[in-house]
Parts: structure tokens; sequence; C-alpha cells
């Protein structure tokens, strides 16, 4: 029995390798293929599958050992990398939380000129944010009248979430000059931080 | 309309510019300078010509002897 270790190869490596390795063994003979990656597993028994091969899968620790016996040939031409399904989605799934009024540490002026370039180019951008989270001092940024509400209005009507902490507005008192977005609590500004695949800290 | 973007030779000279705007109530936007007018990783200011009149600003920088460029950007990009 031949055996192909792809323990620590990401996609499309596992595929390539059991594409090989197929083609080097004979009609009825076994292949055992190592994976330690739950997504690389699915790609290669969805691979397999798919040209009539059953996979037998079995986990021991953390090593999945999947069995094929050859029942056939995988044409020369398949594209093995076309079955890569990386787990990472393609739509936004990324948040930006504003602490601050400014960007950066350093130079107060100049960390608020480029608070607002940042916030300015986020509507031209392709991969733009889910949600965009304000807290303290960033609460003026979401204000009526600050130099970036229209970039602000322009992303949450192409469908980004904009919350403003509750409480921030009122320590500042400004609850009734709030421009854009929704007034949030710590509860839901959590939820969001906590479910984000990533969170930005401009 | 395109919009007029103003680029300058220094930060602090967008930063000078920015509050003499802000001092005359004119609207504008300070974004990155767009790559394809130069790779520095400058700041520069955007105007909607229907919102505001490129010509007030321009008065206003020449008056107070700031040096600028300007390039004209269509709005889709």
């Amino acid at each position: 029995m031949k055996t192909v270790d792809a323990q620590g190869k990401m996609c499309p490596m596992p595929l390539i390798m059991t594409k090989k390795a197929l083609s080097e063994i004979s009609e009825n003979e076994t292949l055992e293929i190592l994976i330690d990656n739950e997504t690389s597993v699915k790609n290669v028994s969805r691979f397999l599958e798919e040209h009539n091969m059953g996979v037998a899968i079995e986990k021991q620790g953390n090593v999945f050992r999947l069995r094929v016996n050859k029942t056939g040939i995988i044409p020369e031409e398949t594209r093995a990398e076309d079955f890569c399904e990386t787990p990472m989605p393609v739509s936004s799934d990324y948040v930006i939380a504003v602490q601050k009024n400014k960007l950066g540490q350093g130079s107060d002026e100049l960390g608020e000129l480029l608070i607002k370039g940042f916030i300015n180019t986020l509507p031209e951008i392709d991969n733009k944010p889910e949600t965009l989270v304000f807290l303290n001092s960033g609460i003026f940024l979401a204000l009526k009248g600050s130099p970036v509400i229209d970039s602000l209005s322009r992303l949450e009507n192409e469908g980004t979430k904009i919350l403003v902490c509750g409480t921030c507005l009122d320590y500042y008192q400004k609850k009734g000059e709030l421009g854009v977005g929704i007034v949030s609590n710590m509860y839901d500004i959590l939820n969001v931080l906590s479910h984000a695949a990533k969170v930005l800290y401009p | 309309m395109p919009y007029h973007i103003f680029t300058f030779n220094s930060t602090h000279h967008v930063l000078k510019a920015e509050k003499l705007l802000l001092g005359k109530g004119i609207k504008h936007e300070i974004i990155p300078t767009p790559k394809d007018i130069s790779s520095d990783c400058g700041m520069a200011i955007r105007i909607n010509p229907v919102v505001s009149d490129p010509n007030d600003i321009e008065g206003v920088l020449m008056k107070n002897q700031i040096d600028f460029r300007i390039f004209v950007q269509s709005f889709n990009q």
C-alpha cells in the first residue's frame, strides 16, 4: 500500500499529491493519504468521490488517515487545485473598531488627518467592512457635520453596518448630534467584535 | 462633474490648507493622494465642484502662499 504524507500541507498540495500518487499505482491498489486539517480532508474526499472512488476516513489524534481503492483513472487534464475550497469566505467579514478620532499614535493633528483619509478611502475599496464600530472619541467621526460623514453615509447605504457606542455619546453629550449609524450598547458591540473574522483597530 | 484633487508639497501644507478651508467653511474631503497621481503616500484634498467652487479654494491657497497642484478625476473609478 502506498502512503502519501500530506501533513502540514495546505491546499492544493494534498490534492496534487493524491492525484500524482493515484497515477502511480495500479488498479484496485489502496492508497493511504495522511492529512492534518479538516479542510484538506473535505477537499480530497470530494475530489476522490467525484471520480467515483469511495474514501474511508479514520481519525487518529490530529491526523486523518484516508484510504482509497483506485477504481478508475483520473484524467490528466483534471485540475486538482479546482477542488480547493479554502475556509476563507469571499464576502467581507471584517470589522473596523474606531476607538478614537485619530489614527495611530503620535502627533494629534497628523492622526486626525490620517483618520479622515482612512475613512474617506473605505467607500472606494473592493473589500468593504461588514461593520464599523465607533467607541470613545471615535464617535465624533459619526456626528453631524463630521468631515467624514459623507463617506460613512455612503458606506451605510452600500450595506456596511455602523454601530456607535451609546455610553460614549452620552458621556460627550452628543446624543442629539448623531449623523450616521445606530446607537449601540456593549452587548451588541462585543457580539459584533467577537464574531468578526478579523477586527481592524486603526 | 469630476472631482478636483489638490495635492501639496508636504503634509504640513495639507494641514495648513485644511485649517484654512475649515475656517472659511469650504466643504472638502481629506483623501490619500490617488496612486495614479503620485506614488508618495501623501494626503490630498478632494473637492466636489458641485458643492464647493475650486476657484474659491485656489484663491484661499494662493493668498496664503501654499503651493499646490490640481488634478481632475472622474467620479467612477
